[in-house]
């Protein structure tokens, strides 16, 4: 048996978790450090691009996944607390960065550095990377009979509904992993009937079409189970959209919206 | 230019510099897989999922004795070309339109869909124009799979086929299913075991 | 009508699930996303050997450029035959190019006689839903109608209103100079016409009168007879999950020597009306392979919420918003394209693997690009852009967003005022994350 040397990981904010999740970005490190793993976050980061990528703005959205690209380093897995901006690394990134970036002008193919890159292979939303490339579930001794890092039981008796946010559910196929790690801390996550249906945010769409788009969130709130304490998701852009219509309904009684970086790390205890 | 040459003209130069996808073969309904039980058992489990009804007869004989019976039920009857002498009730024949009973005979039968595979050699308004249709299949005719039936069916196509799969039905008024919209609201499988009729 | 739309384009989408679950579904899906794109791919071929079967099958085959031209051809129909009354067996295509319309202009009666359509033509609406015009309508909506129309009860049950809708159309149906149908496929090799249902209006439509004209889109061609199978089984499994429409018409032509009945001319028209240029455009040409099946409405929670009408033309939901551009142009579609989260739950469903948000992406940009989007969303972006490229200004702006009292000012932002409508404003976090980690990380 070798010891193979602390995994080491790339972190990626995102603009939505930098700016409205500060305390789960810290929270997603906390857990990762506490599996041992070495956490860089590169100050150059900003935003993935897919805002304009979803708005048509392909020119705009290629000097992003470009900028992000340089960024996210070279090598090793590149971790990111949000399933959105993940699949869109993972799913866009390889035809904007390989692809004409003019429509006007089909002829021109830009080849850079970028389009070779592996990073849409690397990119790794959170609990995807706890579960897939570290193997958090499985975790119970090592060979040598040392107790290795486990998630804690820190959610016990706490009732959670789950959010997947889109692009986790398909274009990541995100799905088990966030339920099972919140299972694993001891959480009951209840069943919701609306819980793989879109919460309407959408980024832009959401103040395109606002009326339509809280139609969709209230879809959601209004199907979620009763006496839930913690709505999460692997997304922050929905959870502000979920809030901020449940802020907006003011019915009473709405549990918190919480991050699922937040969660694990209580989960840790 | 004719439209008919400036359209197959637009259609050759839209797909001139693409690529071409090969024909992917013959479509496999796996669905019947590991169902190994006689077809006749496949469509009757769908038939009557569908709402349809269904009887069953060793021979043209027991088929004959059980219409004369059901069909005194009903006031008038319309007979379809190629349905077999025996079958032909003694209730009184009229026109499709007006007839509350009409009997048909299947070239076919398809156990993965649960159809009966009506032939217009047959005489399409009997079909469809009475509330209550029978129609004759023989055990032997039913196939396991849709494509199966329309194998064989190629080699001697009609004008019109009909794969009924049921009484006609509607959901259009407030989502509530309703039978016999405009085909027959009831339709029966008369199975016909072997020996067939010939 | 919200929760009428709702309800009812869940119970499709469940009981599509229920159906596929029963197939290897991946399987005939991707069987059929190849067949449809040979098609495509060999489209001349297809056409020009359809031309020819129904020709030996006795069809008078006729092409059509536009929506205009098909109307023209079926109008010309009627006044050789001196018809006064037309049925109709539901047409998407018809509705595409305005058929009905033109015929009543002509001077024709037209029934439509699938009884969601039959609905809908009273109320003088449009369909809602490919597969269920009606959709939009609840039952006491049907009741105050055909209370006004036919006097029956107020609290009539479904099943009375359907018998009436019966007897209604029943002697129009036996009357009737012209059927009208669209197709689902036309396979190349016999010249088979084959349509899908479940009420038996469309073989009624196609077998009674003495002459059946079917309009049908160019894309909808199959190569053989036998191919008709699978495409049949899909689309109704994905449609209503069924394991085959209820009636299938497999239409060879008209009525031969010793048949009792049947039409005595049967007419196809072939109608392009946009579609060859959907055909030539590099991305957007899949979605030729469209069915029709309507799976894409019931499980989009746009459609959901907004119903069929809101759409504004035949198509509706994430197949309409994507075909809009295509067979209408992208000007006139606007913002249509637009109007989706991108979910993806369309793909997920799509039984002949139609990329839908990818094309919905792919108009964006073309929008984009033909200067269809507001010049502020324009400027925004760019400037977006260009700050993501430069780490430093992108901060500054981001801790400026954290500054602003958005629950005062918001209502008058551009854009944060679209989400200040219908939600709380977003609470920021006091401090960004990597404000925090720099300094931090100055600290060690």
């Amino acid at each position: 048996m070798t010891h193979a040397p602390p995994p080491s990981v790339t972190f990626l904010a995102t603009c939505v978790a930098d700016r409205f999740f500060a305390d789960a970005c810290w929270d997603a490190i906390t857990v990762l450090e506490h599996f041992g793993v070495s956490v860089s976050v590169p100050l150059g980061q900003t935003c993935c691009g897919q805002p304009a990528h979803n708005t048509g703005r392909r020119e705009e959205a290629t000097r992003m996944a470009r900028h992000t690209t340089r960024v996210a380093g070279q090598a090793g897995a590149v971790v990111l607390p949000s399933g959105s901006c993940a699949g869109m690394i993972r799913s866009c990134y390889p035809s904007l960065l390989s692809r004409d970036t003019s429509l006007k002008n089909g002829s021109i193919r830009e080849r850079g550095a970028e389009e070779t890159s592996t990073l849409p292979d690397r990119v790794r939303e959170l609990s995807e990377f706890l579960v897939h490339d570290l193997g958090v579930l499985g975790r119970r001794w090592s060979d040598s009979g040392e107790a290795t890092p486990r998630l804690g039981s820190g959610l016990e008796g706490m009732r959670v509904a789950y959010h997947h946010g889109c692009h986790a559910l398909r274009e990541l196929g995100v799905r088990d992993e966030p339920l099972a790690l919140l299972r694993a801390c001891g959480a009951r996550v209840e069943s919701w009937d609306g819980d793989m249906e879109c919460c309407g945010f959408g980024g832009l769409f959401s103040a395109k079409f606002p009326e339509v788009s809280a139609g969709m969130a209230d879809r959601k709130l209004d199907s979620l189970p009763e006496d839930v304490d913690v709505v999460t998701s692997a997304d922050g852009g929905c959870l502000l959209q979920l809030s901020g219509r449940a802020g907006h309904r003011a019915t009473g009684g709405e549990p918190s919206f919480t991050h699922l970086a937040t969660l694990l790390r209580r989960g840790l205890t | 230019m004719s439209p008919r040459n400036r359209i197959l003209g637009y259609v050759r130069g839209a797909t001139a510099s693409r690529p071409r996808v090969p024909h992917p073969g013959r479509f496999d309904g796996r669905f019947l897989a590991g169902d190994d039980r006689p077809p006749v058992d496949r469509f009757v489990e769908l038939f009557l999922a569908a709402g349809g009804e269904v009887e069953r007869f060793a021979d043209l004989e027991d088929a004959a004795q059980w219409l004369y019976g059901f069909a005194g039920d009903f006031e008038s009857v319309t007979v379809g070309a190629t349905v077999p002498g025996a079958l032909r009730p003694h209730v009184p024949s009229t026109c499709p339109d007006l007839a509350t009973l009409g009997i048909s005979h299947a070239l076919a039968g398809v156990a993965e869909t649960g159809s009966l595979v009506l032939d217009s050699r047959d005489g399409r308004r009997t079909q469809l124009l009475a509330p209550t249709h029978v129609v004759f299949v023989r055990e032997r005719d039913i196939h396991h799979t849709l494509v199966g039936a329309m194998v064989t069916l190629k080699a001697d196509l009609p004008s019109a086929v009909g794969l009924h799969s049921g009484p006609s039905k509607s959901a259009d008024i407030g989502q509530i299913l309703v039978r016999g919209v405009h085909g027959p609201g009831r339709i029966v499988a008369a199975i016909v075991g072997e020996p067939g009729p010939e | 009508m919200r929760s009428a739309v709702t309800a009812a384009a869940r119970t499709k989408d469940e009981r599509r699930q229920v159906a596929w679950a029963q197939i290897d579904a991946d399987g005939w899906r991707d069987w059929a996303r190849d067949l449809k794109t040979h098609v495509l791919t060999h489209l001349d071929d297809y056409l020009q050997q359809a031309e020819q079967s129904l020709a030996a099958n006795g069809c008078k085959v006729h092409w059509a450029a536009t929506g205009a031209d098909a109307c023209d051809v079926v109008v010309r129909i009627a006044e050789r035959l001196s018809a006064r009354s037309v049925v109709k067996a539901k047409s998407m295509l018809t509705e595409e190019i305005g058929l009905n319309g033109r015929l009543e202009g002509a001077g024709l009666a037209v029934r439509e006689t699938d009884l969601g359509e039959f609905i809908i033509q009273l109320l003088d609406e449009p369909p809602s839903h490919i597969v269920g015009p009606s959709l939009h309508r609840s039952l006491d909506d049907c009741r105050r109608l055909f209370h006004e129309r036919f006097g029956t009860a107020l609290d009539a049950s479904p099943e009375t209103l359907a018998a009436t809708a019966r007897v209604v159309m029943r002697d129009e149906f036996l009357d009737a100079d012209l059927g009208i149908s669209g197709a689902n496929f036309l396979a190349a090799d016999t010249g088979t016409v084959a349509l899908i249902e479940n009420e038996g209006n469309i073989r009624i439509s196609t077998s009674i009168p003495k002459v059946h004209v079917a309009l049908v889109g160019i894309e909808k061609l199959v190569p053989r007879f036998e191919d008709l199978s699978g495409l049949i089984q899909l689309t109704a499994r994905s449609a209503t999950g069924q394991p085959i429409g209820n009636y299938v018409s497999l239409i060879q032509g008209p009525r031969r020597a010793g048949e009792r009945d049947g039409p005595d001319e049967v007419h196809v028209v072939f109608v392009d009306n946009g579609r060859t240029n959907l055909l030539a455009d590099p991305e957007a040409w899949e979605i030729l392979r469209c069915v029709r099946c309507g799976a894409c409405l019931n499980t989009c929670p746009v459609y959901r919420q907004t119903g069929g009408h809101a759409y504004g033309w035949a198509y509706s939901g994430p197949i309409g918003a994507i075909l809009a551009p295509g067979l209408l142009g992208l000007r006139a579609s606007m913002p249509l394209p637009f109007a989706s989260s991108l979910c993806g739950a369309c793909a997920e469903v799509c039984p002949v693997r139609i990329p839908i948000p990818e094309l919905l992406v792919y108009w964006r940009e073309r929008a984009a690009a033909e200067g269809l989007t507001p010049a502020l969303e324009t400027a925004t972006m760019k400037i977006w852009a260009t700050l993501s490229e430069h780490p430093d200004a992108f901060g500054v702006a981001a801790d400026a967003v954290g500054a602003l009292p958005l629950d005062a000012v918001g209502r008058r932002l551009p854009v944060v005022r679209g989400w200040m409508e219908e939600r709380a404003a977003p609470q920021p976090s006091r401090e960004r994350f990597l404000r925090t980690w720099s300094r931090k990380e100055e600290g060690q």
